[in-house]
This record gives C-alpha cells, structure tokens and sequence, in this order.
C-alpha cells in the first residue's frame, strides 16, 4: 500500500471510529440519564 | 601519577562535546520557562533537569547508560509503557465528566479536535516520515502527553525526546496558539452568543456508571486503547464511587506526582546531542504545532456549522475545547467568549467538550495503533 493510501485510511478510519464511538457514547449516555434521572436529596422531617 | 589524577579531574570537561554542551543550556532554558514563565513546570523542570543529567559526559546518567539509575527507570517504565498508565489513572481520578454527562452532544467536540492529527499524518507522510514515525509525530495533536509518549514508545523511540517535549511543550502554550487561530475563523457576533447555562445536574448513579459502561464500549470497539482508557476510567470511578477515597486521593496525588516526576527525568535524560540536533527534531516540532493548530481549526469550524444547525444556539469557540488539553483549553474558551460578550458564560460547556476530547484523543490513538498493527507493522521490541 502506498504512503497515501495508507494515510488516507488512517484518517477516514480514525476519524469515522472516534466520531462513531463518541455518538453512540452520546446515546448511551442519554439512556443512562433516562432510567436514572437526577432527584433532589429529601429534606430531613425536622429541617 | 598525578598526571592521571589531574587527567581524571577534568575528564568531565575534556570529553564535553558541543552537542552533550547545547542540550545542556536547552535543559536551563526549559527550567527557566518553567519556573519564570510557568510553562507546565511539572514536566518541563523534570524533563529540562533530566537533560542536563543525561548529557554530563562520564556520568552514565543518560537514558540509554546501561545500568545507570536512569536507565534502570527508564527501562521499567518507559518501554514497559507502565508510566503514561499509571499517569491515566491519576488523569482519570482528577476529571469530572459532570459537565459532559449533563449535555452529552457536546462530545462531537472531542471527536472534531482530533482531526488535526490525522491531517498532520499525511502531511508527514508526504515530508518522508516512515509510517510508525509520522503516527508517532501526529499523535502531538491529541494534545495529550502520556498518549503521545504511549504511542511513540511503541514505534518510534528514535523520536521520543523530541515527541515529548513537542507534546508537553504545545500543551502549556495552548493559551498562546489557540486564541488567533480562533479570532480568525470566527466573527465577533458569533464569538458573543450566549449559550444556555443551566447546569443541568446529574445523577449519581450515572456519575458511577459512565466510566464503567464507556470504558467498555470504548474498549471492546478498540482494544489497542485498552491501557489508556481502561486506566482513565478506573482512576474516574475510583473518584466517583465514593468508596475508595484513599485511593483515588493517591491516585490523583502522590501517585501521579512520582510517576510524573520519574517520566520527566527519564524524558530528558533521552535526549542526547547526537540524535536530537538534526533537522528531523525540528520538523517534529513544526509538524506538531501543525497538528494542534489544525485541532483548533476543525473543532471551530465544526462549532460554526453546529451554531448555523442549532439555529444560533451554539457558541463557535466551544469547538476548540475538543482537543485533549484539559482544562487549558476550556479556559481559553470561556476568557475569549467573555472578551467578546461579558454575559458570556462557556466554561460549563466548554469542561464538556474538553473531557469529550480527552476520550476523544485516545480513540484516535487506538484506531492508529490498531491500523498499525493490522498492516503488521510491529512494536519495537
């Protein structure tokens, strides 16, 4: 394989799987806030 | 008789070459940048120190004496790859991915910034570099030391000095090389939009969950990447599980302090006068402020067509958070925006793009070595 061809395929396939991995990070991340939303901490009875 | 004791004497000054003597006074200019410019002084005084020591004639203090002290670390940290670990793991108990967790689209961010190293790849491809060579002078632009030390130990310890310094160098220097380059690609308008501060919260559970699940989605896709990351996200949920308190306090303290300290010494006593004054060291570093700019020029544009998508919504600059400089870059983001509006507020957003670049970077890394080794293109031994 050529220099270029090399570089080339080197650079579509690192930049398609590190956008890929950081969308599907993006999705997962989405799901995660989904099932486990952030709830305010319950106030003591007393306070 | 004493002409051996006299000859023995001033042995260190008679074998003092010119280079062992330049590399010398470049190891007091790093101290003095350092210390009086305060350019990353925790590995520039480690590295600029070990490159005085490396250089003393007779000393056997340089990387490559064997069984010298430095060589002794050098060999159990730097080629065994164990230091940029373990500095992972300290990296990892010290970020908060809060910002990021709470408006996740703003990873696309971490992805962009690293285009630049890609870009720089054929260019030092086309320069003449060998193909190990150029991926380990790209990987400068991840902005990221110990994956640019991890990558090169692997296939060009030739370049390591001059890679590392490069690399540590250009990350100190962030607020100088990043702020043009930003004012250029963008107008003042769009430099003064306000983005939405809500802070939005997250919950616990998902701070605990993140490193676990994203490790191992980012480990299963590139299992090359599995050193960095895996140690980025053990450091991370040590911090987040709230269980384990002394050791992410070690972690993040005495751990990374030691292993920084170790690796900078270990960095300078490798660079020698013979093989790191050549033309060749200076394209390094002309190639990876290249890789860094053009980090910054992609995660801007990317930014700009994110604000025209987004119907205005979005801050262009937030885009040159995208690259591995944590938090410099961040930093840089938030005191351009509020140069150009006062009501400005990008820090949040930009801590988010700037951890995304962070995980960002060590895909990047992952996809080359893993391209590498598919084309077997081996590890020096």
């Amino acid at each position: 394989m050529k220099d270029w061809a090399f570089g080339l395929t080197v650079t579509i396939a690192g930049m398609g799987v590190t956008f890929i991995t950081l969308y599907i990070l993006t999705l997962v991340i989405r799901l995660m806030d989904r099932l486990y939303p952030y709830k305010e901490e319950k106030k003591d009875k007393g306070s | 008789m004493w002409n051996v004791v006299l000859s023995s004497l001033v042995s260190g000054f008679t074998h003092l070459t010119w280079q062992s003597s330049f590399l010398i006074l470049l190891g007091c200019v790093l101290l003095y940048l350092a210390i009086a410019k305060g350019f990353e002084p925790l590995l520039l005084i480690p590295i600029g120190f070990g490159v005085i020591l490396g250089n003393l004639p007779l000393a056997g203090l340089a990387a490559s004496d064997e069984g010298g002290v430095l060589n002794i670390i050098y060999k159990a940290g730097i080629l065994t790859e164990i230091f940029p670990c373990l500095i992972f793991i300290g990296l990892g108990a010290m970020i908060d991915f809060g910002p990021m967790l709470a408006n996740p689209s703003v990873l696309i961010f971490g992805a962009a910034g690293q285009f630049g190293i890609f870009l720089t790849l054929l260019l030092a491809l086309a320069l003449g570099f060998s193909r190990p060579e150029a991926c380990s002078i790209a990987i400068i632009g991840a902005c990221d030391g110990p994956t640019a030390i991890y990558v090169t130990t692997k296939y060009a310890r030739e370049l390591l000095p001059a890679v590392s310094i490069a690399a540590y160098s250009y990350m100190s220097l962030v607020p100088i090389i990043q702020p043009p380059i930003m004012r250029a690609l963008t107008t003042k308008a769009e430099r003064s939009v306000v983005m939405a501060y809500g802070e939005k919260k997250v919950s616990k559970r998902v701070k605990i969950l993140f490193p676990v699940v994203a490790g191992l989605i980012t480990m299963l896709i590139a299992p090359m990447g599995a050193p960095l990351m895996g140690m980025l996200m053990l450091g991370n949920f040590l911090k987040e599980s709230g269980v384990v308190g002394r050791l992410a306090d070690v972690s993040s303290g005495a751990m990374v302090n030691i292993v920084t300290l170790l690796l900078g010494l270990c960095i300078g006593s490798a660079m020698l006068g013979g093989n790191f004054l050549q033309w060749q060291t200076i394209l390094v570093f002309i190639l990876g402020l290249l890789a860094i700019s053009l980090d910054t020029v992609t995660g801007v544009l990317l930014g700009k067509l994110m604000r025209v998508l987004s119907g205005g919504k979005i801050n262009p600059l937030i885009g040159a958070a995208g690259t591995s400089a944590f938090p410099m870059s961040s930093r840089v983001v938030q005191r351009e925006g509020q140069k150009a509006n006062p009501r400005s507020f990008l820090l949040w957003h930009a801590i988010g793009a700037n951890t995304g670049g962070q995980i960002g970077s060590v895909m990047a890394a992952s996809v080359m070595l893993a391209i590498l080794a598919g084309m077997g293109i081996m590890p020096t031994p």
